[in-house]
């Protein structure tokens, strides 16, 4: 891990980001949006700080998170071709994977940014305080669930150039998470036979991790083992990524090397 | 003689085929036919061809960007096909277009970001992003974006880009493509100067004065075989200057150009307007003497001056490429 190069690239993309309002639609403004209908959808259930609102507050904010998540890491490399810089980057000694995992940390980061904002217009906008049951357990967790977010984005980045169809690709991704993860409802609605999927799938802990720190009193199949059950199984799952992704990368700096360019669309 | 190397790069039978698709239906495509060379240290090597010849295809070889079906680099000693990290921390590559650079960033930004890929240590990195900017004369535009950039500009932000890990061999493709001939030769002078201070630099043209100006010595290939290989002055050897004739008219001489053009025994002929004159040059298959046919062809269009000239650059060039185009049925990357 090239902490240098993780760095010079969370830069590029946060200078590139600020200069350029259009990122603030889908990666600010999209989560918003989505915790917003969220919370008005479900604030008929209940008292605003009830468990089911905020459950709905966090189930939207993770699938906002994801989204933009996913478009970024979907577009990550290909603006690099476009922009004629993916050759210069190359040519230097880091290796790929270091300068797409420095935006996916920008990401992180700006999901984290989301995630105080909406906590601030959710106490504007209702009045009502969503409040959490354990803050110094939640903020920690939310950034482990980014994380774990970032980390499939990074596969992703990599699988989208090896299969060349990023968009169809970037659109099927974004359902399943909606399903599987827990963050619109809980993985306990699922066919038994598909819970598995569940739990291959990082962000499922997050989420899980993320109601117990939120809700007191909350309880699933998975919670019963713990939140530090449901830390270890994200922090094992990062690594599988994060492993499986270096392997990805350098398949495709090899394909590189041998077809002298990407995939062409 | 360890650390120095007499012959930085060593390239040897480089073939390279470009495999399409099967579902683009295109053939498969030898860009580069086995190709042999070596640069000196501190020299200028020039690489010349048509378009589609495999220049830009060799380059990316010798950078560890594109790895050769068969044949072997060797840079600086070191395996150029295996040992990538070793050789990417010294060399570098500029490519000619605009594209290349993040143009949100300013210029001093997109140096920082490479310098860092570099891993440049942090303490003296922007005086050593100072000393490029002065080099290539952007020290006033270090903190513009590129996206406000001139062309020039942004070719040498290009080559600031490029010497951030102070290569010891640089290639250059096409380095004065697009630029304005001030802007040019600024750029020439700045690849003398860096030849000047030791650097090995490979670079490819189109413009023969500018290879003539700059390289040591040079290679020709067409259709990614070598045509041509040595210092200019070997390789004008090649061409017997009575091969060349030169005649200024008064009058445009096009319809009977045109008619010796299709002459089996005239290599190539073209016309040039010079100050009010045409100046048509005339490479002559054979060492035949047509020094008097040629005076009565065109004595119609009144001549000013006939006679053999020496063969430039040029005239090698076309007379080893045979002028043909080697670009395929329009295909491109
Ligand atoms: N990645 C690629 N895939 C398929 N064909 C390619 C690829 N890169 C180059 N080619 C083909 O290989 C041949 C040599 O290309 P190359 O770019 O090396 O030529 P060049 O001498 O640099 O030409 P130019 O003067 O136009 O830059 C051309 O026919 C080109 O179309
Ligand atoms: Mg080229």
């Amino acid at each position: 891990m090239n902490v240098k190069a993780i760095t010079a690239a969370f830069r590029q993309q946060g200078t590139q980001f600020l200069a350029d309002p259009q990122w603030i639609i889908p990666s600010i403004i999209a989560p918003f949006m989505f915790t917003v209908v969220a919370l008005y959808m479900y604030s008929g259930a209940g008292e605003l700080d009830s468990p089911i609102v905020l459950t709905a507050v966090l189930g939207g904010g993770v699938l906002g998170m994801w989204g933009n998540m996913l478009f970024s890491s979907g577009f990550t490399i290909t603006y690099d071709r476009y922009n004629g810089t993916m050759e210069p980057i190359m040519l230097t000694p880091t290796h790929l994977i270091d300068v797409i995992a420095g935006r996916s940390v920008w990401n992180v980061f700006i999901g984290m940014i989301n995630a105080v904002l909406v906590f601030i217009s959710a106490q504007l906008i209702f009045g009502v305080g969503v409040s959490v049951a354990d803050p110094l357990l939640f903020f920690p967790m939310l950034l482990m669930t980014l994380f774990s977010l970032a980390s499939i984005g990074l596969m992703l980045a990599a699988l989208f150039v090896l299969t060349r169809a990023s968009y169809v690709i970037t659109t099927i991704l974004e359902f399943p998470i909606y399903v599987f993860s827990g963050a619109l409802f809980p993985i306990t609605a699922l066919p038994e036979a598909l819970r598995p999927i569940s739990y291959i799938f990082a962000p499922t802990w997050g989420v899980d991790a993320l109601k117990t720190a939120a809700i007191s009193g909350y309880n699933t199949p998975m919670a019963s083992f713990g939140i530090w059950f449901d830390v270890l199984m994200m922090f094992l799952l990062i690594a599988v990524y994060i492993i499986a992704s270096y392997f990805l990368f350098m398949r495709i700096e090899r394909n590189i090397r041998e077809s002298g360019t990407l995939a062409r669309y | 003689m360890s650390g120095e190397h007499e012959y930085p790069v060593v390239a040897e039978g480089l073939r390279k085929t470009f495999r399409h698709t099967r579902r683009s239906g295109l053939p498969d495509k030898l860009a580069v036919d086995g190709v042999s060379f070596n640069v000196r240290k501190g020299e200028i090597f020039g690489l010349l061809g048509p378009n589609g010849a495999g220049k830009t295809t060799t380059i990316k070889m010798l950078s560890t960007l594109l790895i050769p079906d068969e044949g072997s680099v060797r840079i600086l000693g070191m395996d150029g096909i295996k040992d990538v990290k070793n050789v990417r921390q010294r060399i570098n590559l500029v490519s000619g277009g605009e594209r290349g650079l993040y143009y949100r960033l300013t210029g001093r930004q997109n140096l920082r970001f490479f310098a860092n890929l570099y891993d440049i240590a942090k303490v003296g990195q922007e005086a050593l992003i100072d000393k490029l900017l002065d080099i290539v004369g952007l020290t006033e535009a270090a903190d513009i974006k590129v996206e406000d950039y001139s062309r020039g500009m942004k070719q040498r932000m290009h080559i600031a880009r490029a010497l951030v890990n102070d290569p010891e061999i640089l290639y250059l493709d096409e380095p004065t493509i697009g630029l304005d001939p001030e802007i040019a030769r600024d750029v020439r002078s700045l690849i003398r100067k860096l030849a000047g201070s030791g650097k090995t630099i490979l670079l490819t043209t189109h413009y023969m004065f500018e290879a003539e100006e700059l390289c040591d010595r040079i290679m020709i290939i067409s259709k990614g075989r070598s045509v041509g290989y040595g210092t200019v002055a070997e390789l004008k050897k090649m061409v017997p200057d009575t091969n060349i004739i030169e005649v200024v008219t008064n009058d445009d001489p096009h319809d009977t150009v045109a008619k010796l053009s299709s002459e089996h025994f005239i290599q190539h002929v073209n016309t040039e307007r010079i100050a009010g004159r045409h100046c048509t040059r005339i490479q002559l298959k054979d060492r035949t003497d047509l020094l008097s046919y040629l005076d009565t062809v065109f004595s119609k269009y009144g001549i000013r001056k006939i006679g053999y000239d020496e063969p430039t650059l040029e005239d090698i060039y076309i007379s080893l490429v045979g002028g043909e185009g080697q670009e395929d049925g329009g295909h491109h990357r």
